[in-house]
């Protein structure tokens, strides 16, 4: 079972300081929604109003259409995994995951039934009567979702659960954790300041700034088409060149800078002479016989991808990622290249007046 | 001699002092209770006996005491520790910026000097029961126990204070966050935390039951304790019989002792997890 979360105009104060600013979110029952944002943005603070231990300031929570103000978090269908996880460290792993069916009414042997089941689908049968102290980070953390899940909720809040893991296992949680959603189908709603973490498990991203929801979409549209300058540059690599529009026709804009007159697609709300970014991917650009006059600064081999540190007029720096089959062993620091790009793969944001 | 072994010799010499200090009297006091004489000698040892320990058996007035003060001591337990909890537990939620007055209001019977608690006791209940015509409750045990409670509740409440700092709020919200009613999470959660607490503070106040005077020799009134009989004793003239006595109060105490490092041992295993 699944219900959806309609976040409608929440705002959230701490004193004079507001950390949430009119954010309205409407996510579907069963959804894998990811809220991506740097760290103090107000994730956990949004997470922990949906989980009922804040009330807005301002605005509703509805889940499964039905307005949670004054429903304390205890009577909330949702299950929070707190970003320290909270495991209770004087019960057993078994005691832990039937932490929530004890305080329904649930006789033992249930419980116990009900965690051994968890335990094997979150790949760790036979574990019941451990020791919280006895189990590893990455095993901790299955023992969270195994407790969350317990309760059958049909919201699952997770607050950054593989910040504290190591690269690789963080990986395996990822994959893990996204067939555990498609096996119990219930609605995640996913916080990280992990881009890549973000774009592997969710069906949609919100990326958040400074208490404010910049954009919501799925993985692609965040990362080919950012709304603003703070998610085109947030999310994954890019490079940033600032000036001011020139023109703007048929959807691409043409923009004086530094480096010349560039052009991309253009962003919402566009004008000439209006301040404005043109954001390209490392991955996007290309040595060209026309193009932006560069100099190597540095070259890193990367395996699959070298990336090309170039340094061009008035000291800017671009990063251009080649592939294997471009000719990249070619570029040797100092050498002089010309560099381009496909308009249709650049972005023109309009800077915002902040 | 080398420079070392001089100082090797005084630090020894320093802990054969410091030690004899602190326990010298102690020794004395137990070999005396196994020698014949009348007064209590160590210096000649005339010959082994049990004889004194017989002796206090056989002593009403002294057995009648001891009797009390476990009967107040068991009251005390019961009404410092849970007092010292709440007051604990009042001090992790009260408005932060108040917390040091609060912190100081409830410390200061432990500050207070025990001659005073012991007869603003007295007084207080003797104007209470009076009034409230519960004279019966006005006997020396009752008041005791109530006088020794008000500044033993504030050191249960010093160790209940010392573990809630290591204390995990996100833990609770994890089990209302599964559903847990607030009882629910204080009986499943904070409470099996706090055991080891609990279990020394209940030590403590029982030994600081036990072995107080200053208090209880004001609020016993015509009933008497341990302490209070030995008091009077003293006074008469010493007897190998209470060095008899000693030497079983020593034995309580070093219980007391064990049982209290066991605790804090299993205080320290839980809090390494
Ligand atoms: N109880 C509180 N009182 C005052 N300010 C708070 C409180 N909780 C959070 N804040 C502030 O609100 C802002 C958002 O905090 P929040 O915990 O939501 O950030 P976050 O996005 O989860 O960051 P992180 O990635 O570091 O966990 C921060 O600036 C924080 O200082
Ligand atoms: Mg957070």
């Amino acid at each position: 079972m699944s219900a959806d979360i309609d976040i409608d105009h929440v705002t959230i104060r701490f004193g004079d300081f507001v950390a949430v600013k009119d954010v309205s979110l409407k996510i579907a029952g069963g959804e894998f929604f990811s809220i991506l944002g740097p760290s103090g943005c107000g994730k956990t603070t949004i997470l922990r109003t949906v989980s009922g231990f804040l009330a807005p300031t301002a605005g509703t929570v509805r889940i499964g259409g039905k307005d949670m103000a004054g429903v304390g978090p205890n009577k909330r269908p949702t299950a929070l995994i707190f970003q320290n996880l909270a495991l209770f460290p004087l019960m057993s792993v078994a005691e832990n995951i039937g932490y929530g069916l004890r305080v329904r009414g649930v006789p033992g042997k249930e419980r116990r039934r009900k965690a051994d089941e968890l335990l094997s689908l979150v790949a760790l049968p036979g574990s019941g009567d451990k020791r919280i102290g006895e189990l590893s980070g990455g095993q901790k953390q299955r023992v969270a979702i195994a407790r969350a899940l317990a309760v059958e909720p049909q919201v699952l809040l997770l607050d950054e659960p593989l910040s504290a893991l190591d690269l690789r296992l963080r990986q395996h949680m990822r994959t893990e954790l996204r067939a555990i959603q498609k096996r119990v189908g219930v609605t995640f709603i996913y916080i990280t300041h992990d881009q890549g973490e973000a774009l592997t498990m969710s069906d949609r991203v919100a990326v958040m700034n400074h208490g404010v929801v910049e954009q919501v979409g799925d993985g692609h549209a965040v990362y080919d088409s950012p709304a603003t300058p703070f998610v085109a540059s947030f999310v994954g690599e890019n490079n940033g060149v600032s000036g001011r529009i020139s023109a703007v026709a048929d959807g691409f804009a043409q923009i004086d800078t530094a480096l010349g007159s560039l052009k991309g697609r253009a962003g919402a709300g566009l004008e000439p002479g209006a301040a404005a970014t043109l954001f390209v991917r490392p991955e996007r650009l290309r040595p060209a016989a026309e193009g932006i006059a560069a100099m190597v600064s540095a070259t890193a081999f990367e395996g699959h991808l070298t990336h090309v540190g170039l340094s061009c007029a008035d000291g800017h720096s671009l990063t251009m990622s080649l592939g294997r089959d471009i000719g990249a062993h070619a570029l040797t620091p100092g050498a002089e290249v010309r560099i381009g790009y496909n308009p249709a793969e650049a972005i023109v944001l309009r800077q915002e007046a902040r | 001699m080398s420079s070392a072994l001089i100082g090797r010799a005084m630090l020894g010499f320093y802990f054969l002092a410091f030690f004899g200090f602190l326990f010298g009297p102690l020794i004395v006091m137990s070999v005396t209770a196994f020698n014949t004489p009348e007064y209590p000698q160590v210096w000649p040892f005339e010959q082994f006996t049990f004889a004194w320990f017989q002796k206090l058996a056989q002593d009403d007035n002294l057995m009648q005491g001891l009797q009390n003060s476990f009967i107040i001591g068991a009251f005390v337990v019961a009404l410092a520790v849970p007092m010292g909890l709440a007051g604990a537990i009042v001090m992790t939620q009260v408005y932060a910026p108040a917390r040091g007055l609060y912190y100081l209001v409830v410390v200061s019977p432990v500050l207070t000097p025990g001659v005073i608690i012991g007869i603003s006791t007295v007084i207080f209940w003797k104007d209470v029961t009076g009034f409230t015509g519960a004279q019966s409750l006005f006997t020396g045990m009752f008041l005791a126990t109530l006088g020794q409670s008000t500044f033993i509740a504030s050191y249960c409440m010093l160790i209940f204070l010392s573990r809630l700092q290591r204390y995990d709020r996100t833990q609770e919200e994890a089990a209302l966050d599964l559903g847990a009613s607030r009882g629910q999470v204080f009986l499943h959660i904070l409470l099996p935390f706090l055991r080891p607490a609990v279990v020394s503070a209940a030590v403590i106040a029982f030994l600081s039951s036990f072995e107080n005077y200053n208090t209880t020799t004001f609020a016993i009134l015509a009933d008497k304790t341990l302490t209070t009989v030995l008091a009077g004793r003293v006074r008469q003239g010493m007897t190998p019989a209470i060095s008899a006595m000693a030497v079983l109060i020593i034995a309580v105490t070093v219980a007391g002792a064990i049982l209290y490092e066991a605790a804090k041992a299993r205080e320290r295993r839980d809090a390494a997890v």
